[in-house]
């Protein structure tokens, strides 16, 4: 009777857990509309399929946009497919290979080098106004256009700067007795220290300079460090001075400026308590749960911070750690296949011409459009991210770094940035030895 | 074996041979279409992988170098392939001996006659109905250090909130019990049936001579089992050494590289840096330790059973 009872509750137990685990489905479930990954939009006879990795909130403003291109041009139908951006890379090496490739492609300008030097892409030169085109190459930045190129060849069309910046929590700086325009922004690494202890927070409502505080028990982080250290790291070297590759061909990220940009930010979490480790900790959830007061984040973040906490919140500058500010940003540019046929370079290149003269509606994704007239005719009201953030891109912006191993590099530097920010590993030797599979990468590209 | 009263005995053989040569014949005619499909898609495969690890082979470059064994020797000296080799095995050690415990257990609970048998044995099997995308989403939930249920758990015990996926000691265990959970139904489907063909009359037999359940279970269960638990636990090392999704989904490989498992390593060789040659060279390398595995698995495990 006894083992029989055993058996019965070990059952249900196991239903129990069963039940139990069925429940973080609901928690996961958003009430905002989730973005569509593939997306038909209009029913014309000329086809257009399109690759792009926007899977944030901007897939949002990108399909709308492409409603309202295919609503005016009833003779197209554009196929929307969102992918992540690495599974987007994979996916179209093979895809290049099959010799099926999309007809549209979103990508990065730092993957044009790598793309283009297969050989893969479309020479876009004749579109630019310069060779008789249709889009004006004086409507973008210097760096922007020199992004579009290889080896003198413009092989892409500028969407949109896209890049780091903040986001912090109003209330919290309120409550914290911190002034909250951004024109107060510290310039150096003791200040931020001192503005992230004041709005990091203790069960007992210490915050992290007062003597009391502990450490352990944290409920209110001034900041977080583990939000794509990659891009915080590349800023902070460029800080201090840095660079990631010399000019003559050498990784430096294990340069002194290297290690004082990332050993500052590793303090930020073992010597200052003002920012959790990296790893188990979800920043964006952070933010939108009101636990965390300054997230380094970018233009991206907009319309998750908009439509989906009910944060009080406004975007910040890139925070300054180094002598000299300096943010990173990147570019989304379009690109076309080497083996596109030309009718149907010519209709997406009527797809391509409506969009950037739509590119005003691009901005409501967060992203600053590349070209300088909409980025000037963009209202402070209605777009104030757009307009802070870029103008940090555009007077020390730094270009996410463009080569043909770009990835590849960035998978070496990667999970060392992360050990050294889990403590698993000294600043030092997570650097070194970054810099050494980096070398390596990058000496067999040669 | 009419043949036999009809024909003389020259006339025998040959008739004999004839019949050996068609049923050799229709065996191959009903192995053929297998062996072509085999051939083409898995055989061709295979050594098609083995000579691109002979070669600097990037996947859209045209050039393509052969470079000998320089692929194999620079994998010797690739600290993150031996970090990725010490990981997986962990994983597959923990994974293999947690899904054949728990398996075992659930298959011997849900045999024993009781109501709702057939709903607990579906309900067990469901979470192997999974695809790996849900379990990785719903156990990354699960075990968030900030808003995790099992955490949530714990913290009733007084327990501080444990970081399952960002602890490096904790990361391969956390990720063997997601796959537990995940992958037992199929080895417990494959407990019962090894259980329902253990003859009762031995078990009978073993009570009339004093012996308690778990005499009955270590003494008979299991040794009768062994054919089964081969089964398990080969099928099992090949599966789980080839883990990929979880720490795909779950950890991205971290903290730092403390979840790279090898294929989720040379996932990262052939399609983030796009060098098929390495790739393959790993590729092979993950293939001869399997085999190696497996092989010695079937000569620990593999006595002869009679009953």
């Amino acid at each position: 009777m006894v083992k029989r009872l055993t058996l019965i509750l070990t059952l249900a137990l196991l239903v129990a857990m069963m039940l139990v685990l069925s429940m973080p489905m609901s928690t996961v479930a958003q009430d905002a509309e989730p973005t569509p990954i593939v997306g038909a939009f209009g029913g014309g006879e000329t086809k257009i399929s399109y690759w792009n990795g926007l899977t944030g909130s901007d897939g949002v403003t990108m399909n709308e946009m492409l409603a309202q291109f295919a609503d005016e041009n009833p003779e197209f139908e554009v196929t929307s497919e969102i992918i992540p951006w690495n599974t987007l890379y994979a996916k179209l090496q093979a895809a290049f290979v099959a010799n099926q490739p999309p007809d549209l492609i979103l990508m990065h300008a730092s993957e044009v080098p790598q793309f283009a030097n297969f050989g893969v892409l479309m020479d876009l030169g004749p579109w630019y106004a310069g060779n008789g085109g249709w889009f004006d190459e004086n409507d973008i930045s210097e760096i922007t256009y020199s992004g579009m190129q290889y080896q003198g060849v413009t092989y892409a069309i500028p969407l949109d700067n896209h890049g780091r910046g903040l986001w912090i929590n109003t209330d919290m700086f309120d409550a914290a007795g911190m002034d909250t325009d951004p024109a107060t922004a510290p310039d150096n690494y003791e200040d931020w220290v001192t503005l992230m202890q004041a709005v990091t927070l203790d069960a007992d409502g210490n915050n992290a300079a007062d003597p009391e505080f502990d450490s352990e028990n944290v409920v209110q982080w001034g900041y977080v460090v583990g939000e794509w250290p990659r891009v915080n790291f590349l800023s902070a070297l460029a800080q201090h001075g840095g660079e990631m590759v010399s000019e003559d061909g050498q990784v430096t990220v294990n340069s002194d400026a290297g290690i004082a940009a990332l050993q500052q930010t590793v303090d930020l979490v073992y010597e200052h308590n003002v920012s959790p480790p990296p790893a188990g900790f979800d920043t964006w959830q952070g933010f939108a749960s009101g636990s965390v007061a300054i997230i380094p984040t970018g233009t991206w973040f907009r319309n998750f911070a908009v439509d989906q906490t009910d944060i009080n919140g406004m975007a910040w500058p890139q925070v300054q750690f180094g002598e000299q500010p300096a943010t990173w940003f990147g570019i989304h540019a379009f690109m076309l296949p080497a083996s596109s046929t030309p009718e149907k370079a010519e209709a997406v290149q009527a797809l391509l011409q409506w969009i950037s003269a739509n590119q005003a509606t691009w901005a409501g994704s967060g992203q600053v459009p590349a070209l300088l007239s909409v980025q000037a005719s963009l209202d402070a009201v209605n777009y104030p991210s757009n307009i802070l953030l870029g103008q940090t891109f555009t007077e020390y912006g730094i270009l996410d770094y463009t080569s043909t191993v770009t990835q590849e590099m960035y998978a070496a530097l990667d999970p060392e940035l992360d050990a050294a920010l889990n403590n698993l590993k000294s600043v030092e030797d997570a650097l070194n030895d970054a810099a050494e599979r980096m070398q390596q990468v990058l000496d067999r590209a040669m | 074996m009419n043949s036999k009263s009809i024909s003389g005995n020259g006339v025998k053989g040959r008739l004999t041979l004839t019949l050996k040569s068609r049923e050799t014949l229709a065996a191959y005619a009903f192995l053929a279409p297998f062996m072509v499909f085999f051939s083409i898609f898995v055989v061709r495969a295979v050594v098609e992988a083995v000579r691109m690890s002979f070669y600097d082979w990037h996947i859209l470059r045209p050039m393509r170098p052969y470079i000998g064994i320089d692929n194999y020797v620079e994998l010797i000296n690739d600290k993150v392939w031996w970090i990725s080799l010490q990981n997986t095995v962990v994983f597959t050690a923990l994974t293999v001996v947690g899904t054949t415990i728990v398996a075992l257990a659930a298959a011997v609970a849900v045999t024993r006659p009781i109501k709702g048998q057939s709903f607990f044995r579906v309900l067990l099997y469901m979470p192997s109905l999974l695809s790996v995308g849900a379990v990785g989403l719903i156990w990354v939930w699960l075990l968030n250090t900030q808003f995790g249920i099992i955490n949530y758990g714990l913290s009733f015990l007084g327990i501080r909130p444990v970081n399952w996926l960002g602890d490096p000691g904790l990361v391969i265990p956390s990720l063997s019990l997601t796959t537990i959970w995940w992958g037992f139904g199929f080895p417990m489907l494959i407990f019962i049936a090894g259980l329902q063909g253990i003859p009762e009359q031995l078990y009978e037999a073993a009570r009339i001579d004093g012996g308690s359940n778990r005499d009955l279970f270590l003494y008979i269960t299991l040794p009768l089992l062994r054919p089964t638990i081969l089964f398990v636990t080969v099928t099992g090392v090949i599966s789980h050494f080839q883990v990929y999704g979880q720490p795909f989904i779950m950890t991205t490989g971290g903290p730092g590289r403390s979840s790279y498992s090898l294929i989720f390593y040379l996932y990262q060789i052939a399609w983030t840096a796009f060098r098929m040659g390495y790739g393959a060279a790993v590729a092979v390398c993950i293939a001869v330790i399997m085999a190696v595995m497996t092989s010695v698995q079937f000569i620990v495990l593999s006595r002869r059973i009679e009953y």
